[in-house]
């Protein structure tokens, strides 16, 4: 019985791995499609040839280089990246020191607030935003589109290091008050240096958020502050047909996301979960 | 947990996060409230506003694209998610086992998501084209007629949907697989030695058991799928004619395209609405605080 089982199991795994194996198959080519074509000619692409070695060529990469549009708006998608990845982990960290570490009213109702911030779509803001950045002269900024991407990213990161917090154990606090620290210090040298792996986390998770993000920067911002997916959309529209160089851009925008998404394995679940997938 | 957590005001601490979220949350929301009462073309000089109190909803009401983009909007919702929730069932069910490669494939079937959403809206339509896209060829080659997908109305809007499964259900799969591998194995043999049938332990054990965890990937989604906007405007900017307007992307147009920024905000507030009724069922369900507390830094 037992061996019949084992056998009956060792088959329907084979069978399962072939599955998964098409299912692979589904689910990468799309992938595989952009990162091959970012090394073949638009010539070769719009003639519909079959993919072949001597088609290789690094001619899109070359033009995405030289690009000065395309390369402004990569610089502007890290910067914006970094500084709204900064600014939300910095206040987003205290402020799930304050949710998890004190005892407040109304603290559940903020707590939830937060996250139900998280899940607001964008379209239902970003025309306000629009008319208050003209009005303020923030519209085309990289301030501007920073505090715009931190309109998701702050919610995001309190929520995703509310458990960090919470999972610190009070008597590391407690000897450290006993001492005379200010509840500053204790936050500082205390909690900041055992959450360090939750800051890493939610810092990769947000830099990721606002690296992707379209909906804000195509409103939001113009020649001086647009961020990379804008631009890579533009390569392609009415007779202009890049689709090398849109390519070559998006496999130079998905390294980096796929590395760090790959590096994370274990955190993948809370990350997707807590909206990291934006629209 | 008291003690340690009581004395000390949290203010300062919690300051500088309220700040940023009421200039770019709450201030934004109540100024939609406020321009959804006028009519207030956009243009440089600012134009001519009138209050017309709930006038943008009645035109709203009455106006044709309006519906057409809520029923594109809803038969999208309706249609993608039930796909991505059977196939992340199926294939969570199917890979919930140890082989060898298995943490790769569950690793690389992951990727799709992480796609960036304007890329993914870029190579399908790119594999969409006509003569040189993927799917003509292989059309082609099998002796195919070619058809210019992304120029006819109904195969536009499936591929908008197509795309979404794509890339989406592997997200689905993900957090059910999460919530199986969450499932005591000795549940799951107990059944299995005792007889049951595959589906009677689909029906009867593993279903049940996962009904949390299939409620929160169907609230996420729906939630994520209600603000769609990037993927398809870059796929079909909402062509063609209204054939794959969702509903953000009417809103884009009433702003942006008509220049109607009250009509567009009035279209923002109806969204909202309907979003955080969405939003407060999930968290209030599923993502209370102790729940939030008690997962500990690890996961």
């Amino acid at each position: 019985m037992t061996f019949r089982l084992s056998t009956r199991r060792k088959i329907i795994t084979v069978g399962v791995v072939f599955f998964a194996i098409a299912l692979l198959l589904v689910e990468l080519y799309p992938i595989a499609i952009t990162l091959l074509n970012g090394f073949r000619r638009d010539i070769v692409i719009l003639s519909g040839q079959k993919f072949a070695l001597s088609q290789f060529t690094t001619a899109s990469y070359l033009l995405v280089f030289k690009n000065r549009q395309m390369m402004k708006a990569m610089g502007n998608s890290i910067i914006v990246g970094l500084l709204s990845t900064a600014l939300s982990v910095g206040v987003g960290a205290m402020a799930a020191y304050g949710i998890t570490r004190f005892r407040f009213r109304g603290r559940n109702a903020l707590a939830y607030s937060f996250l139900v911030f998280r899940m607001l779509p964008q379209m239902s803001l970003v025309v306000a935003l629009y008319l208050l950045f003209r009005t303020l002269g923030l519209r085309d900024t990289i301030a501007g589109i920073t505090l715009a991407h931190s309109s998701f990213n702050v919610p995001y990161v309190i929520w995703m290091l509310i458990p960090f917090f919470a999972a610190v154990d009070k008597s590391y606090e407690e000897a450290a008050m006993v001492d005379g620290c200010t509840r500053w210090t204790v936050f500082r040298l205390v909690f900041l240096p055992l959450v360090a792996p939750g800051l890493v986390v939610a810092a990769v998770f947000a830099f990721i958020n606002s690296w992707n993000e379209f909906l804000y920067a195509l409103i939001l911002t113009g020649v001086n502050a647009r961020t990379a997916p804008v631009a890579i959309s533009s390569l392609i529209g009415g007779d202009t047909l890049t689709w090398g160089q849109m390519c070559a851009a998006s496999t130079i925008m998905l390294t980096p996301v796929f590395i760090f998404t790959l590096a994370m394995q274990r955190f993948l679940i809370r990350g997707i979960a807590a909206g990291g997938v934006k629209g | 947990m008291k003690g340690a957590g009581g004395h000390g005001s949290p203010v300062p601490f919690l300051l500088p996060a309220l700040l940023i979220v009421f200039a770019v949350l709450i201030f934004p929301i109540v100024f939609s409230l406020v321009v959804s009462m006028f009519d207030w073309p956009l243009s440089a000089g600012g134009g001519e506003r009138h209050f017309i109190g709930a006038g943008n909803y009645v035109d709203l009401v009455k106006d044709k694209e309006f519906w057409n983009s809520l029923k594109l909007q809803l038969g999208f919702i309706f249609i993608a998610i039930p796909l991505e929730l059977l196939l992340g069932l199926a294939a969570a069910l199917l890979l919930n086992r140890e082989f060898t490669g298995g943490r790769v494939i569950r690793a690389l079937i992951l990727l799709p998501v992480f796609f960036l959403p304007v890329v993914s809206g870029m190579t399908w339509r790119f594999m969409l084209q006509p003569r040189y896209g993927a799917l003509n060829n292989f059309l082609l080659a099998m002796g195919a007629p070619e058809i210019t997908w992304l120029g006819s109305p109904t195969f536009a809007y499936v591929a908008v949907i197509v795309q979404d499964i794509w890339r989406m259900w592997p997200f689905v799969f993900m957090l059910l697989y999460a919530g199986l591998a969450g499932i005591p194995t000795d549940v799951l043999e107990a059944a299995e030695i005792d007889g049951a049938s595959f589906w009677r332990r689909l029906f009867s054990v593993i279903l049940p058991l996962l009904y949390p965890t299939i409620m929160t990937a169907v609230l996420l989604r729906i939630i994520d799928a209600l603000r769609i906007f990037s993927e398809v405007y870059v796929m079909t900017e909402g062509g063609p004619g209204m054939s794959t307007t969702l509903f953000s992307l009417y809103t884009h147009r009433q702003a942006f395209g008509y220049m109607k920024v009250g009509m567009a905000s009035a279209m923002a507030i109806f969204l909202l609405v309907i979003s955080i009724v969405f939003a407060v069922t999930l968290v209030r369900k599923n993502m209370s605080l102790e729940k939030l507390e008690e997962r500990g830094g690890d996961r």
